[in-house]
């Protein structure tokens, strides 16, 4: 079988470029659509580093002194209670209105349907058209053999059983194009380009679930009640038992130096872990009187009040 | 050959501030216009040339990369806080204010130019409203911890000892792996003489940073201190068997430390050997 150059100059050719210059334009309207990034607000800004913080106190309380940590923990726990942190304090209870009626919320929505927008039109047209005009043509062979496995790859569109696996079909060669253009496009435009096709797959897949939700937008779209997520982290703090890094770095540090054998450390390891379960069975008599709870739950709120009898 | 680019966008990566360096290095890239080659690092390469011209006293060299970087953006921000600082450094503070309070009045949450507006405070002579300003940054701006070692900087000028003990152990919860910090926070509760919390705080340097002088130094006072003073009762005091193997590691760390061939000047040699033996 043989191919018409024509073939080559009229389909194959054009088809390439009409890609790279679709990629190119849809690059540089992106980068005017997005134009001004949105301001950031100071209060959401303060919003999230609280929880951060919390956070970092949890992760990071082992390297403060006791009386460093207590001190923060109540702190936080008093002001996630009080919703010092929120962005409006006193709106804790009042219900929320619409939220199609939040202009800011609004604003996120319309953002994302453009980006998506811009994503997906240029390649459904480009798609269509290639499948109007060029449908059932084979453009290239491939200069090596290939197994059948690859057919639905490279001849989608072309229907025939036995052709040779190594020709390759019009809308094969778009698809060829689509993700093989990557590095041309970094080549022409810069790393972090906008003609990047993986964004229009992950744009199709995701379109329609709100996908470009800011930062306090739960995966539905729905702005998230910070007061509650406050709550939960405070909750979360209060379970937080405070263990120093440094109670032993005496001994730490003269092993280290080959003072003490180093089993001196495992002593104390053992020593404290035997400490530990005794205080954990005492917990255990103590709740029995309690009734068997949701078990997560249940089992700090037993091991709190265990550790206030003790 | 080292590429000076090369060298340039490292020190920017790592955040080293070091003005003699960058300066050497991007003086003859911008003069010869070589910088332009470098596309959209250009720019960057001004602004950290800019910074540094402005540490070393170089106020030619800055106005001219601060020149380029306003034809280039106009209006921006960023630009318009490096002119407020090379007002600050010509000592018009003043203007200088001027300038980040309307960057913070079109963008309140602008990081760098909150962050001058406490060191122009500092610079002004008023620490008290330096620390409220800076108070108030890290309250929005939890994680910054340059910001919180800033803040124990200011409290320690105004002997507060315990508030800056506060932003130390901030410090050491962001970056809990640098000796220096706990180093540090380790000389300040020695100072409010809290001995036993001190020795712990030492003996962790010198557990991150091996053989450092600094830290032995604090264990070897802090264990004699507390080995002259009544044995405490408290269970979470170091024991006294604990104490006195310190010292002696202390003791023995420093005379290696300081016996070792060319590690220190005669001078100071013989004074290590002395306050050692006082102590």
């Amino acid at each position: 079988m043989l191919l018409d150059p024509a073939i080559r100059d009229w389909v194959l050719i054009p088809i390439m470029i009409v890609m790279v210059l679709v990629g190119i334009v849809r690059h540089q309207v992106t980068v005017l659509l997005n134009g001004t990034p949105k301001k950031a607000d100071l209060k959401s800004a303060r919003e999230t580093k609280a929880l951060q913080r919390c956070g970092i106190l949890r992760a990071h309380g082992v390297h403060i002194p006791e009386h460093a940590f207590h001190a923060r923990k109540a702190y936080l726990s008093e002001a996630f209670e009080k919703g010092t942190y929120l962005k409006e304090p006193n709106a804790g209870n009042k219900p929320r209105g619409n939220v199609m009626q939040d202009p800011a919320y609004v604003e996120t929505m319309m953002d994302g349907m453009k980006k998506n927008m811009m994503n997906i039109v240029p390649q459904t047209v480009i798609m269509g058209w290639i499948n109007f005009f060029f449908s059932g043509f084979v453009l290239v062979r491939l200069p090596f053999p290939l197994t059948v496995r690859f057919k639905g790859m490279l001849q989608r569109g072309v229907e025939t059983h036995d052709m040779d696996v190594s020709w390759v079909s019009s809308l094969s060669w778009y698809f060829l194009n689509l993700f093989g253009l990557q590095s041309v496009f970094t080549l022409l435009l810069g790393s972090g380009h906008a003609a990047d096709a993986m964004r229009d797959m992950q744009a199709m897949s995701t379109m329609g679930m709100g996908n470009a939700a800011g930062p306090n937008l739960t995966p539905t779209g729905q702005p998230q009640d910070m007061h509650k997520i406050f709550l939960g982290e405070k909750e979360n703090l209060e379970l937080t038992e405070h263990e120093w890094g440094l109670e032993n770095v005496e001994t730490r540090l003269l092993v280290k130096y080959g003072k003490k054998p180093a089993s001196v450390l495992l002593d104390q390891k053992k020593a404290k872990i035997a400490k530990a379960s005794g205080r954990l069975a005492t917990a255990g008599s103590a709740s029995s009187a309690t009734v068997a709870a949701p078990s997560s739950a249940a089992a700090a709120a037993s091991k709190k009040k265990g550790r206030r009898q003790v | 050959m080292v590429n000076p680019a090369k060298v340039l966008q490292d020190l920017r990566a790592s955040a080293e501030r070091k003005p003699d360096v960058v300066v050497s290095l991007g003086k003859p890239l911008i003069e010869s216009g070589a910088v332009l080659k470098l596309d959209a690092d250009a720019w960057l390469v001004y602004e950290q040339v800019a910074i540094a011209a402005l540490d070393v006293g170089d106020d030619g060299l800055a106005y001219k990369c601060i020149n380029a970087l306003e034809t280039k953006f106009p209006g921006s921000a960023r630009v318009r806080r490096l002119q407020g600082m090379q007002l600050e450094a010509v000592g018009k503070l003043a203007e200088a204010g001027q300038i980040y309070k309307a960057i913070l009045e079109e963008d309140e949450t602008n990081v760098l130019a909150s962050k001058r507006q406490v060191m122009l405070l500092r610079a002004m002579g008023l620490p008290s409203d330096a620390i409220a300003a800076l108070v108030k940054y890290l309250d929005i701006n939890y994680t910054d911890f340059e910001g919180w070692l800033q803040l124990a900087d200011l409290y320690l000028e105004e002997l507060m000892y315990s508030q800056a003990a506060f932003c130390m152990e901030e410090v050491l919860m962001l970056q809990p792996q640098n000796h220096i910090f706990h180093l540090k926070y380790a000389e300040i509760l020695y100072t409010q003489d809290n001995i036993q919390l001190a020795l712990k705080q030492y003996c962790r340097v010198v557990e991150l940073c091996k053989d450092h002088v600094r830290g032995l130094y604090g264990i070897k006072l802090c264990a004699s201190r507390l080995l002259k003073a009544t044995p405490s009762k408290d269970a979470a005091a170091t024991s006294q068997e604990d104490l006195e193997a310190m010292d002696l590691l202390a003791t023995e760390r420093l005379v290696v430390l300081y016996g070792a061939p060319g590690a220190a000047a005669e001078s100071s040699k013989v004074a290590a050997t002395k306050w050692i033996e006082t102590q």
